[in-house]
């Protein structure tokens, strides 16, 4: 009798403590996404990058023994949406951590985030103005690392000298005309003409046609999502035979078929379309992965890693401060492309290839390393 | 003196589609004097309709404009005939027809966005987007059909305006509502048909953007700004006068950026405008606006 109660006992106590385990709340954290608008395809690649590294978190324990939840918010391009959903995740959610896209919307949240001790992991945007902020970290480098090597590439190899520049009148589009413009002069090229455009607009014939009176020998597209492909098309329905060169933003599916962007020169940040990750991901979402899905899967590891050890410092509780601690000392992260150092700046730099779009490829001529 | 030129071609396909916006919307602000801005939703679900047409039903371009051009008329008349007609059988005011008229805006281009998504929907156009090189400037097929039917739809709405027994009865309410009443002409009738050639005007307008960049929700509300603008300047009631007040609006936005940046492209739109009404209050043909007819 007695043996039969200790046994039941044991029993009972043994399910007490698998609901305790399983009524641990889930860690949650946001991640706020072009997922629809003029750049919804990076959108599909960041969601899915995220959704994969939380699945693998979970499958192997969660962190700390919870399982991980990401919420997802849609800031299609939009700076005031970007807040609102950083509001709802920020006061209702009560998140930790955000991974955050695009450099308008990022720079808009980034004040909330400092305010309320939340983490801000940017894998996409890279305005020069993303660097150096509160609890903001770029797992990405800022833009003028890339567009300097791609105007010394232009220039002293490829022998361009006079650049005709479109450009997004966004922040993105803006800082990376701007400092493509300063590494041009600084390289003894020149730029003859610049016209702004609307990310969002879909007819920029005025523009190019004025770009096409003021000559040069290379257009250079300061601007990114779909609009770079009906911008390369629509010049060349204008007879604009000049070469046009971008940076890494480019190298999304819509720009793949544009007939218009064939022969593109572009820079390329470290992406292997051969690798085990791009095949899952292509088994799981039906689409060829990018390097933007790379980012956020990192992203979200990064988080996990982070938590984990701020988790171990703390007595198992999870906030802010912990896992922006947490980022300060450990700096250096594996990643599947490689080991990512966050620099004092709070942004990584990474190898920068230079190549030529052909037929939806990226041949590679060149690469910098990030570190010879 | 090559910019010039390539301006003033983009111009004259973007005023013509102007042009067709605003003789649909000013036929029928003249005729009824709603002050329908759901016009706008109108042409944005035409160009739906014809991507519905073409991508799901699988219809050859052709079937598929014009059964997009008919079903946007459908849509014209239904908007008058259960939104606005029952409205004025209440007793409202102008001004309750006109924010009716942009809630209807705001819920349908939403209600666009939430079926279709707010990305850019792109038709298949064949040939039609080839380049033609004409000199120095660069048009496609697509852009010069889009002059081509703004010219011919401007003719058929002044000939039936003139010469047909129902366009004689528009022309009759529009000058006068009480007098055509007087004379037995049914009010309501001819507003419907007014609904209806006024969107099957502008609806080939949304198609033919559709066709060029994708069809887009939100891209109503621009079109019928500006081609209220368009009437406005042209001279309320005036047919001639809402197709000049189109084409010079295109004219205006693409030469008005030769000689500066090109976000300045709104600016000199609408400063223009202002000018422009303050020195000739009537436009270039018209009546007076009355602060009653908004």
């Amino acid at each position: 009798m007695l043996k039969r109660l200790l046994i039941l006992t044991a029993a009972l106590s043994l399910a007490l403590a698998a609901t305790a385990q399983a009524q641990q709340p889930p860690i949650k954290i946001g991640a706020i996404l072009p997922l629809t608008g003029s750049g919804a395809s990076y959108g599909v690649w960041m969601k899915g990058g995220a959704e994969m590294a939380t699945e693998e978190i979970n499958a192997a324990g969660g962190i700390g023994g919870r399982k991980l939840e990401v919420i997802y918010e849609d800031h299609a391009a939009d700076a005031s949406k970007a807040v609102n959903g950083m509001r709802r995740l920020v006061e209702v959610e009560k998140i930790p951590f955000t991974l955050t896209s695009y450099s308008a919307p990022t720079l808009a949240i980034q004040p909330i985030g400092a305010q309320n001790k939340v983490v801000m992991m940017n894998g996409g945007g890279q305005s020069d103005n993303l660097a150096n902020k509160a609890y903001l970290y770029n797992n990405i480098p800022v833009v003028s690392n890339e567009v300097g090597v791609l105007a010394n590439w232009l220039t002293k190899e490829k022998k361009f000298k006079a650049v005709v520049v479109i450009v997004a009148n966004d922040e993105a589009g803006r800082n990376s005309a701007k400092t493509f413009r300063e590494k041009l002069t600084a390289d003894g090229g020149r730029v003859l003409a610049e016209e702004q455009v609307a990310l969002d607009g879909n007819d920029f014939r005025a523009q190019l046609a004025k770009l096409k009176a003021a000559g040069g020998d290379l257009l250079f597209i300061s601007s990114y999502g779909r609009n770079v492909a009906i911008i390369a098309d629509q010049a060349r329905e204008l007879g604009i035979t000049l070469p046009i060169a971008a940076t890494s933003w480019v190298l999304i599916p819509e720009v793949f078929k544009s007939k218009g962007a064939e022969g593109m020169l572009v820079t390329r940040l470290p992406f292997k379309p051969d690798s085990p990750f791009a095949r899952k991901f292509k088994d799981k979402y039906k689409t060829d992965a990018g390097f933007f899905a790379v980012q956020y899967y990192s992203g979200t590891k990064i988080f996990a890693r982070a938590a984990e050890e701020a988790m171990k410092k703390n007595g198992g509780k999870l906030d802010g401060e912990g896992v922006k601690n947490a980022i300060e000392s450990l700096k250096a992260f594996d990643t599947i492309s490689g080991k990512l150092v966050f620099q004092p700046n709070h942004a990584a730099i990474m190898d920068i290839e230079v190549g030529v779009l052909k037929g939806g490829k990226v041949e590679v001529e060149k690469v910098l390393k990030a570190n010879p | 003196m090559d910019l010039v030129l390539q301006l003033l071609a983009t111009g004259l396909v973007v005023g013509s589609l102007y042009a067709l916006c605003a003789l649909g919307w000013g036929l029928i602000y003249g005729t009824t004097l709603h002050f329908h801005v759901a016009h706008g939703a109108v042409f944005a679900v035409a160009a739906y309709y014809a991507y519905v047409g073409q991508k799901l039903l699988h219809l050859p371009l052709l079937a598929a404009v014009a059964a997009a051009v008919l079903a946007a008329a459908a849509t014209g008349l239904l908007i008058d005939l259960l939104v606005y007609q029952q409205l004025e059988k209440r007793g409202a005011f102008r001004t309750s027809i006109f924010i009716s008229s942009l809630g209807l805006l705001i819920a349908l281009e939403n209600v666009l966005a939430i079926v279709f998504t707010p990305d850019p929907m792109r038709m298949d156009i064949g040939g039609l987007g080839t380049a033609v090189i004409i000199g120095p400037v660069f048009l496609t097929y697509l852009h010069i059909l889009t002059v081509v039917l703004a010219v011919a739809g401007y003719g058929l709405l002044a000939a039936f305006l003139k010469w047909s027994r129902w366009g004689q009865a528009i022309r009759a309410v529009s000058s006068s509502p009480e007098m055509a009443r007087t004379v037995g002409v049914n009010l309501g009738k001819v507003h419907l048909l007014t609904y209806a050639i006024g969107s099957a005007i502008s609806a080939p307008a949304g198609i033919l953007v559709a066709m060029d960049v994708g069809a887009e929700p939100f891209r109503g509300t621009r079109f019928v700004l500006l081609a209220s603008v368009g009437v406005i300047m042209g001279g309320i009631g005036s047919i001639p006068g809402a197709m000049l007040g189109g084409l010079f609006l295109g004219l205006l936005e693409n030469l008005g950026i030769w000689k500066l940046p090109s976000e300045w492209q709104s600016a000199i739109s609408f400063g223009v405008f202002l000018v422009f009404i303050l020195v000739r209050p009537r436009g270039f043909f018209g009546r007076t606006i009355h602060s009653a007819e908004i």
